[in-house]
């Protein structure tokens, strides 16, 4: 905070002084107090990107470099042409600090704004998805209230709203036990034509400005401003700063504004979110190159007396501004009376390149349209911790348990265990687009209805791995989320990224921020994959415990797949089966569950990742997928490949004999070779007739690849060629594990 | 006479577009999407009420829209005995708006509920069953948070035949481990007493008529929907 004179007054601002040197300088004189609410606002870290935008500059330049990016960094959503004049849109941002406060609105609300998001480009919301980070469950009330309410926050608006929630992630760890994460994702889908009838600018002078949906009240002021800080213990009394949801009225603005965008009338969209009308009337003009001039006293407001500051600064969620065209605004108004929305003209663009707004008839904000958006920027420092050396340098002694013990104490932890207490709350397949649902594939699947095209989608990164080494964290969270859409089928297509990060002013925290954009811009180079989004969340950090989250550059990809034959999934489909183990098993336990569940260890060394060796482990799975070799697939993630398996098993009540004599070319111990998280793996299963052939391939493709066992019809998993004898485990047994942590943490 | 249906749109109806789809891309019967206030019923043959949260359920689930117009118009439809068909959020709507007998009350699990689920057929000669087998097993998802169907006289449905679905097992046994939500007696859907012609359910027919989006590949939805479009040509037929 920073105490300023104005008009012989005291006023606190978040900005620091030097930026209100600069406002003056950029203004040639003091500003009214409505304008400095205003750049408060559009100067904060949440809306200004102002630590983050120097590096974000590497991911700047996807519309150039891959012709079917119809849309970039920098606008409301990411859109990529599927073919077929299809567009489809997504976007995935954090609502981690209201969430923090008040988990079910936060949450709810998070999801209205990713909604209105993904409408400014003018396309009809599909799907959501929703990584989520809480503290460990296990005796902390705190966490369980956290985890409950926000998934109760999610499915309360998604369900509402007609839109289903296809998937997401859930990852637990005490470093989120007071800043959990809650990421929301939306994908939308269009025809080119709506996507193009719908900008998020204004470039004509002379159109309408119209204000529609909920009425603004005092609610969520300074909501972002609140969302560029560290939580603390005061943090409590900032509830009023988080917003109330309404899903109902969301679900008419998404009716109104798709009808309305059908008429071609409509020339510029923008969602009121952070930063209210300032945010939304500066950028509409300032990136479009117009002006405006705007009446305040036309916005219909939730409660009287409302004065100009909180007029322009109020975040009241379910708010939409239009700019129409002259000639089709009769037209546009009947559509939202026809859906009962309030609306209102509140002014009209001009070519003066300044947004002028007035109280009636007093001038509160004259300012160039640009200045708002322009904020300076800060080249912060980094440096890597020092406490790395001696987390990385950590060795697990071997363990005191039997193998078989371990395995159900993984297949039960908090991070591997069943998700399905959270995605039965979810409505997913509300749409009828759902193919391939929550808990049968490693990404959610959708049907282009009237093409033969596929979508798949899938989220995540692991925090853990991300926390020893963001660079090469990052990077395997991109290995790990391609790999979800790839074992569905599907080329991975682009990718959006949600930053979420400790408090960019302290050296250590810039630099897992800094080294994770390094990870993914250099994997997405190399291996082809536009990146056509981000959003930051800093200040993640505990004040009072002086803690940081661990780094998660959460990551959203979507793939396309061509024709329904292509989809695979992931339980085992036939007894008899061949399995296979595809990519190499190294000595990377650092950051692993078993490192976390058996020996409470956050160390080691994590996965590194070979991008040459990854992009010839995906050819060679579209070359099996294009020579229809494969009944089902799963990436390999977290607990190891046999856990995979083990997941494999579950849906049809499968066993499998495993024999790994000829897996352990490293001569790794027991633990390691079960328990190795390295990334880019996959398990397949395959008819024995196709050994030779998928041997062949792989030669062909320098894979790795090794049978390893059989599917049986029994429920019960052998595991042989082990040093320390055979493993023998009860599918049953590890089902009810699976399926019971959650619902026993969590009903009470 | 050519059949033609209107499935109406409330403000939050949220499977509206759904049930279209299948009506005319499915079932290749003339449908119409109609805003709530344009509903007129002299146009139609019959009506669905789809799912989702009509006047944001507020209140209670279903009542705002049980006191609209259209309701209104799809009783004079209720009185000569042409189909009207209440899915899910449409269901709550025409018990609120006493079509149907009883309430539907929150999930015993105080949580919203998506899966599939079987169900048996009790009473197969209605205007949604005539084209089922009595104690036919169906696949078919719910999706719902209120959904525990209750009544304080169910022996008179009963004794009625007003019991058109249960909840059951995937052999059709009626059984408390398959009653998703606690239901009274499993009860998945009832319909009238005087033409069995009003009918609602919890489970979505719409999203079990394609063999691509279920897990079993089986289409029972269009079972539901070919009941009613019989039914309306027997009607047609008879006149």
């Amino acid at each position: 905070m920073t105490k300023i004179e104005l008009n012989g007054e005291e006023v606190n601002i978040e900005m620091t002084r030097e930026e209100y040197e600069k406002v003056k300088e950029l203004l040639n004189r003091e500003p009214t107090i409505t304008e400095l609410g205003a750049f408060d606002v559009m100067w904060s870290e949440h809306c200004s990107y102002k630590s983050s935008r120097p590096k974000l500059k590497l991911f700047e330049d996807a519309e150039s470099n891959y012709d079917y990016v119809l849309a970039g960094p920098g606008q409301d959503a990411g859109v990529i042409d599927i073919g077929d004049n299809y567009a489809l849109a997504f976007r995935i941002e954090s609502h981690n600090h209201p969430s923090a406060i008040e988990p079910y609105h936060g949450a709810a609300t998070g999801i209205g704004g990713i909604i209105r998001d993904i409408l400014c480009m003018g396309v009809r919301p599909i799907a959501l998805l929703d990584p989520l980070r809480f503290g460990n469950l296990k005796d902390n009330p705190h966490s369980q209230w956290l985890f409950k309410y926000v998934v109760k926050g999610i499915a309360d608006y998604g369900n509402c709203t007609g839109i289903p929630t296809i998937g997401g992630e859930v990852e637990f760890d005490d470093s989120f036990e007071s800043n959990c994460l809650v990421n929301v994702a939306c994908i939308g889908l269009g025809t080119i034509e709506d996507f193009k009838h719908a900008p998020s600018r204004a470039y004509n002078p002379g159109d309408f400005v119209i204000l529609m949906g909920g009425s603004t009240g005092r609610d969520g002021i300074h909501g972002v401003t609140f969302a560029s800080r560290t939580l603390t213990e005061m943090s409590e009394a900032d509830r009023p700063a988080v917003q109330i949801g309404d899903p109902f009225t969301k679900k008419m603005i998404i009716e109104a504004t798709i009808e309305a965008v059908k008429t071609g009338y409509v020339r510029g969209l923008k969602d009121l979110g952070g930063g209210g009308l300032t945010c939304a009337t500066s950028e509409l003009t300032g990136d479009g190159n117009t002006g405006a001039k705007i009446d305040l006293k036309t916005v219909f407001t939730r409660e009287p007396g409302m004065n100009s500051y909180e007029l322009m600064l109020s975040e009241s969620q379910e708010r939409m501004a239009f700019i129409v065209k002259p000639e089709g605004l009769e037209k546009v108004l009947q559509i939202f009376k026809k859906y009962e929305m309030n609306f209102a003209v509140i002014g009209r663009t001009n070519d003066s390149k300044v947004l002028e707004v007035y109280f009636g008839e007093d001038l509160v904000v004259s300012l160039p349209a640009k200045a708002l958006s322009e904020s300076p920027t800060f080249k912060r420092k980094e440096k890597r911790p020092s406490y790395l050396d001696n987390l990385l340098r950590q060795i697990a002694p071997e363990p005191d348990l039997g193998l078989d013990e371990i395995l159900y104490q993984l297949i039960a932890s908090e991070n591997i265990c069943s998700k399905e207490w959270v995605y039965r709350q979810y409505d997913h397949e509300v749409g009828v687009r759902s193919v391939v649902k929550c808990g049968e594939g490693d990404s959610g699947v959708l049907r282009i209805i009237g093409t033969d095209k596929f979508i798949a989608a899938s989220v995540g990164v692991n925090s853990k791995h991300c926390y020893l080494d963001p660079y090469e964290g990052a990077k395997g969270g991109l290995v790990e989320v391609c790999g979800n859409v790839i074992a569905n089928g599907a080329k991975p297509m682009a990718m959006v990224n949600c930053c979420n990060f400790g408090n960019p002013e302290i050296p250590e925290s810039y630099w897992y921020f800094s080294r994770a954009v390094e990870g993914m811009n250099d994997f997405c180079r190399r291996l082809n994959i536009p990146i056509v989004g981000g959003n930051v969340s800093f200040y993640n950090e505990d004040e009072v415990t002086k803690t940081a989250i661990k780094a998660t550059p959460m990551i959203m990809v979507v793939g396309l797949i061509e024709g329904e034959e292509k989809i695979i999934t992931l339980p085992f489909k036939t007894a008899g089966s061949d399995i296979f183990l595809i990519g190499s098993t190294k000595k990377e336990l650092g950051g692993s569950e078993y490192y976390s569940v058996i020996h409470n260890l956050d160390g080691g060394q994590p996965p590194k990742v070979d991008e040459a060796q990854i992009r010839a482990n995906w050819d060679f799975i579209r070359e099996l997928y294009k020579l229809k070799l494969v009944k089902a697939n799963h990436d390999v993630n977290k607990g190891g490949f046999i856990i995979t398996i083990i997941e494999m098993c579950f849906k049809n009540n499968y066993g499998a004999d495993i024999n790994l004599s000829h897996l352990n070319k490293e001569n790794l111990r027991d633990d390691e070779l079960l328990f190795s998280e390295s990334v880019g793996r996959f398990i397949i299963e395959t008819d024995p007739d196709n050994n030779d052939t998928i041997m062949k391939i792989a030669e062909k493709f320098r894979v790795c690849a090794l049978k390893i066992g059989t599917v049986t019809k029994n429920t019960s998993i052998h595991i042989n060629g082990l040093e320390s004898g055979m493993i023998d485990l009860d599918v049953r047994k590890l089902k009810d594990s699976y399926d019971s942590t959650i619902p026993n943490l969590m009903e009470i | 006479m050519k059949t033609k249906i209107a499935v109406l749109m409330f403000p939050g109806s949220n499977c509206d577009l759904d049930t279209v789809h299948v009506l005319k891309n499915v079932m290749n019967v003339e449908t119409d999407l109609v805003w709530h206030n344009h509903f007129k019923e002299r146009d139609y043959d019959g009506v669905i009420l789809p799912g989702g949260f009509a006047f944001g359920d507020y209140l209670r689930a279903g009542i705002i829209a049980a006191h609209s117009p259209a309701i209104d118009e799809a009783r004079i439809m209720l009185k000569d005995g042409r189909p009207v068909i209440g899915i899910c959020n449409g269901f709550q709507i025409l018990t609120e708006a006493q079509f149907l007998p009883g309430a539907l009350l929150q999930n015993d699990s105080l949580k919203f509920i998506c899966k599939w689920v079987n169900l048996v057929v009790e009473n197969n000669k209605t205007a949604l069953s005539n084209k089922m087998k009595k104690d036919e097993v169906i696949d078919i998802p719910i999706a719902h948070g209120e959904g525990r169907f209750f009544t304080d006289n169910v022996k008179e449905l009963e004794d009625n035949d007003q019991i058109v679905f249960r909840y059951a097992d995937e052999n059709g046994n009626v059984t408390d481990e398959s009653n998703p939500n606690g239901s009274l007696g499993n009860i998945a859907g009832v319909c009238n007493l005087d033409n069995q012609n009003c009918i609602g359910l919890m489970p979505h027919p719409e999203r079990a008529s394609e063999a691509i989006l279920s897990p079993k590949n089986t289409t029972h939805g269009r079972l539901f929907f070919a009941s009613m479009i019989e039914y309306i040509s027997r009607r047609i037929g008879s006149e």
